[in-house]
């Protein structure tokens, strides 16, 4: 958890914001740090976090998570965190003999074009599951976070079927449960056949739905050792109006956190 | 112009109201509601990427029960089989009777949010050809409906905006709070009429006009400085006399192949060199000249 983004963000553990749909994405940097972030902040805050790790492995999760000082096999072990583990689990759903349900969680691996209704169905009963804490109280509002979505493009997936299942997430997760979502896309160079199918179409796609989208480049400038590049926060408000805010920080990322500042006010600089 | 097609009245009317990322639509689209809600008209909408409380934020209460939301949002494709309304519905037969089953015999508007979902799942030609039988149908008075044209490929775009009546492209303008509003109004009669408006949205759902835009395509920043003759003010000599310039005309241009050049290379001038050619057996020797087809 970041301090500072959350002042940038206006929303501490304790006082969170409800129904937000955040999408994260970046092009040619890594925004996962992002991730991690809100990881440890839905823990923290004692939500019910439904995470579908697509990319990388529990323990990688683990270890960035202790660094930042929450303990996800404690979580896990308690009930407050489900964790699909796609990298391990894919093998096993492509190599399962029978041609069972399409409802599994990772059906998409094997007929792509069918679409993710089974992941939907998973992160659905994942989400509804009433499991309550050992002293009692139930757990937060859920949250669902996917790290990252881009991934099932270069499986197959349209980004029809993409766009689907995150309107579908939204309309359970945030609508219906009043809880929170995080998304996490990796957008290729803009190409000049923009319009094809791809990372930046998915990407905008997205932005259409979302309430608050943060977006990681590198320096238009260049390398810099003191900043590793800059993120822009887009506040969007859905529906009525159509003032959108858009600022840009720079950021560095250090071994325990991230330290966000206004252009041009680095340490390094003043 | 905006504010008449809000309140216009012409039957078989189709709108299309087109947003980006930048600047969304779903503001006029509340607008559009309001207006048809204040003129006593049913209004059914086909929900699919908003959910009703979003939609009806903001909309006037009194008139509230004439609208009719057909539950596209939570199960748009019937994956949680609880929808009311799915997208594979948007028939011409289906439609007519969700709106005869309104028992409201009078004129309806149909709103559909968003046409880019359907687009999504359906091909644009069949979508376009019922929309058109609706248009034709007779119990539908105006159809509205909002479009992500970042989403789709711009023929696409196209084919939906050729069907419209009225395209309203908003776009953010260059200072903060506004947007901008062009406008394509295509009459009966086959006019074109098009402007662009600075406009905003309200709590209330209604839509007030700020200022007419310039000409469209130039918003530029007020100019408080007259620009500065750069000639002034030099240590050196930037201009040119009247001998000076007539001299400067005067001067050929290097790669310029005017008519004194071309004469000059044809002529043939004494004791120049000449090219002796003696093509061996395997050369392919064409006596005509490629070039001569050059109108040089």
């Amino acid at each position: 958890m970041f301090p500072e983004l959350n002042s940038i963000l206006n929303s501490t553990p304790d006082s969170l914001k409800s129904s937000d749909f955040i999408l994260v994405s970046d092009r040619q940097a890594d925004a996962s740090f992002l991730i991690h972030h809100y990881l440890s902040f839905y823990l923290r805050a004692g939500c019910k976090v439904c995470f579908l790790g697509l990319v990388q492995s529990f323990s990688h999760y683990s270890a960035v998570g202790q660094r930042l000082g929450v303990s996800l096999t404690q979580a896990r072990e308690k009930g407050q965190l489900v964790f699909l583990e796609g990298l391990k689990d894919s093998i096993g759903a492509l190599l399962q003999e029978e041609s069972s349900q399409g409802t599994q969680p990772l059906s998409y691996l094997r007929s792509p074009a069918a679409g993710l209704k089974g992941l939907f169905r998973f992160v659905e009963s994942s989400v509804r599951q009433n499991g309550g804490r050992d002293d009692g109280e139930s757990w937060g509002p859920p949250v669902l976070l996917i790290d990252d979505l881009s991934v099932l493009l270069s499986l197959g997936v349209t980004v029809g079927a993409i766009l689907d299942f995150t309107l579908y997430c939204q309309a359970t997760v945030c609508s219906e449960l009043q809880g929170n979502m995080v998304i996490l896309v990796r957008c290729e160079e803009e190409d000049a056949d923009d319009d094809e199918e791809g990372s930046n179409l998915l990407q905008r796609g997205l932005v259409h739905q979302c309430n608050l989208a943060l977006h990681v480049e590198g320096l238009p400038t260049g390398y810099c050792r003191d900043i590793h590049g800059q993120m822009e926060v887009w506040w969007r408000q859905s529906g009525e109006t159509m003032y959108n805010q858009r600022k840009i920080f720079h950021f560095k990322v250090y071994d325990k956190g991230a330290s966000f500042f206004a252009r041009g006010t680095s340490s390094a600089v003043l | 112009m905006l504010l008449d097609v809000l309140q216009a009245a012409e039957a078989g009317g189709f709108t299309l109201i087109q947003d980006t990322v930048k600047c969304s639509g779903r503001g006029i689209l509340k607008c559009f509601i309001n207006a048809a809600l204040k003129r006593g008209e049913d209004v059914h909408v086909l929900g699919f990427e908003a959910s009703e409380t979003e939609v009806c934020a903001g909309l006037d209460n009194s008139c509230v029960q004439k609208l009719y939301f057909h539950k596209g949002f939570p199960d748009p494709l019937g994956w949680m089989c609880r929808s009311s309304f799915t997208v594979d519905q948007l028939t011409s037969q289906h439609i007519t009777k969700l709106i005869k089953d309104a028992q409201h015999a009078k004129a309806s508007v149909l709103v559909i949010d968003s046409l880019s979902f359907v687009l999504r799942h359906h091909d644009p030609v069949v979508i376009c050809q019922r929309l058109q039988e609706l248009r034709k149908g007779g119990d539908i008075k105006m159809i509205i409906s909002l479009l992500h044209s970042d989403l789709h490929l711009q023929g696409v775009v196209g084919i939906v905006s050729h069907l419209a009546s009225t395209v309203i492209s908003v776009a953010p303008a260059n200072y903060e709070h506004h947007t901008v509003a062009m406008t394509t109004r295509r009459t009966k009669s086959g006019k074109v009429m098009q402007e662009e408006e600075y406009f905003s949205v309200s709590e209330d759902a209604t839509l007030s006009v700020q200022a007419k835009s310039r000409q469209s395509g130039h918003v530029q920043k007020e100019q408080d400085v007259a620009e500065a003759d750069p000639t002034t003010n030099l240590t050196f000599n930037l201009r040119l006399s009247e001998e000076e310039r007539k001299a400067k005309e005067k001067v050929a241009l290097p790669f310029v192949f005017s008519q004194e050049k071309k004469s000059a290379l044809l002529r043939p001038t004494p004791g120049s060199g000449r090219i002796v050619y003696e093509p061996d057996a395997s050369d392919d020797f064409d006596e005509e000249d490629p070039d001569d087809d050059l109108d040089v």
